[in-house]
């Protein structure tokens, strides 16, 4: 009877020790899977891996303050109808500035580098980060009110970079495939995005993956950063 | 019985270890100190049940408290910037060592005994034959 209680708890004592361990194996390889062999090597690594869990942290942080700051707004303006009409224009103001996440109808877009490589130039068959900046021009100029790329939204300070072999929106890296999702009136986008010579068909002569389809209550995430006006003034 | 139980906690262990989620890089730290530990106290435990004098509570509160303590080590040495965490791995590394040798003492001394009855065995058999 002893012996067996015995058994069983170092029975179980194993089972957690192993879990333990594979958990602890598993995110050892995980973390090593960019291959580097030397010491300092592994410290820089080591560096960037606390950075972004800190980073992490943060905008954990900064999401939880805000919606604070919501609740503290929403009990400041009840009782009050000019409070009320203030909220509701900042909140306005708020999703057009893309502080705030929105839903709409619009299209969403699947761009991707080409899978079979039999173009002499090959360059041709990746997506660059011109083909996004043409894609988003011709969804602003058919009347797009929300834009985002690889859960990057587009605001009025965002910028598409090529930064060698990665694209950067936001400061942000991204990568193919791009899911472009767009919110504004459908019929517009599609046929702005659809018709003969436009740019998606473009990148699909090249060889490349571009697909357009109309979606339902898109979502769209705000734009995760801050919009610094140090200089702008309002002129007299 | 105790090596089945054993062997049984481990594969199981590992089943659902392998599809766990993986955790954060900056903790991972602090739970390869408490696999140190609570691996010391599962050798711990078997030598001990070898010599006959397990004590369960010993063993459970040692598997948990030594686990824990190392933890807040840790993390008192990088508060401190002193790397506590390696005095913690060579008390319990050392000990794992004492551990599995009084473990294989055991099985050793059982191993020979075993052999040399069996000589005895086999020359008392031949004795007979002879005779």
């Amino acid at each position: 009877m002893v012996k067996r209680k015995i058994a069983i708890t170092l029975g179980i004592m194993c089972f957690l020790l192993t879990i333990a361990l594979c958990v602890q194996i598993k995110t050892m390889d995980s973390a090593s899977s960019t291959v580097s062999r030397t010491l300092s090597d592994n410290g820089l690594r080591d560096e960037v891996l606390k950075m972004k869990a800190k980073y992490d942290d943060a905008s954990k942080e900064l999401e939880q303050k805000e919606k604070e700051l919501e609740k503290i707004r929403q009990a400041a303006t009840q009782n009050d109808t000019t409070s009320e009409a203030k909220e509701k224009e900042l909140k306005q103001n708020n999703m057009i500035l893309g502080n705030i996440d929105v839903t709409g109808d619009g299209v969403e877009i699947v761009l991707a580098d080409a899978t079979v490589k039999n173009n002499l130039n090959p360059s041709l068959q990746i997506i660059h980060y011109d083909d996004l900046q043409l894609v988003v021009n011709e969804l602003k100029n058919a009347g797009a009110e929300a834009i985002e790329i690889n859960g990057q939204r587009l605001v009025n300070t965002s910028a598409i970079t090529c930064e060698g072999n990665i694209i950067k929106i936001n400061g942000e890296r991204i990568g193919s495939p791009f899911y472009i999702k767009a919110i504004g009136s459908q019929s517009l986008l599609y046929g702005a995005l659809t018709r003969a010579g436009s740019i998606i068909d473009w990148i699909k002569n090249d060889g490349n993956t571009a697909e357009v389809k109309k979606v339902d209550n898109i979502t769209i995430s705000k734009y995760v950063g801050t919009i610094s006006h140090d200089y702008i003034k309002e002129s007299k | 019985m105790i090596f089945i139980a054993i062997l049984l906690g481990c594969l199981i262990g590992a089943l659902i270890g392998i599809n766990m989620p993986i955790i954060s890089y900056t903790y991972s730290g602090y739970l390869a100190i408490a696999i140190i530990a609570a691996l010391d106290s599962v050798f711990g435990g078997i030598s001990s049940t070898l010599n006959k004098n397990f004590d369960l509570k010993v063993f459970v509160s040692g598997f948990f408290g030594n686990a824990i303590l190392s933890i807040l080590l840790t993390y008192l040495g990088q508060k401190l910037n002193v790397d506590i965490y390696l005095a913690a791995i060579v008390v319990f590394v050392g000990r794992m060592f004492n551990n599995l040798a009084i473990i294989r003492r055991y099985y050793l001394n059982k191993w020979t005994i075993d052999r040399q009855k069996n000589i005895k065995n086999n020359k008392k058999v031949q004795q007979k034959d002879i005779k």
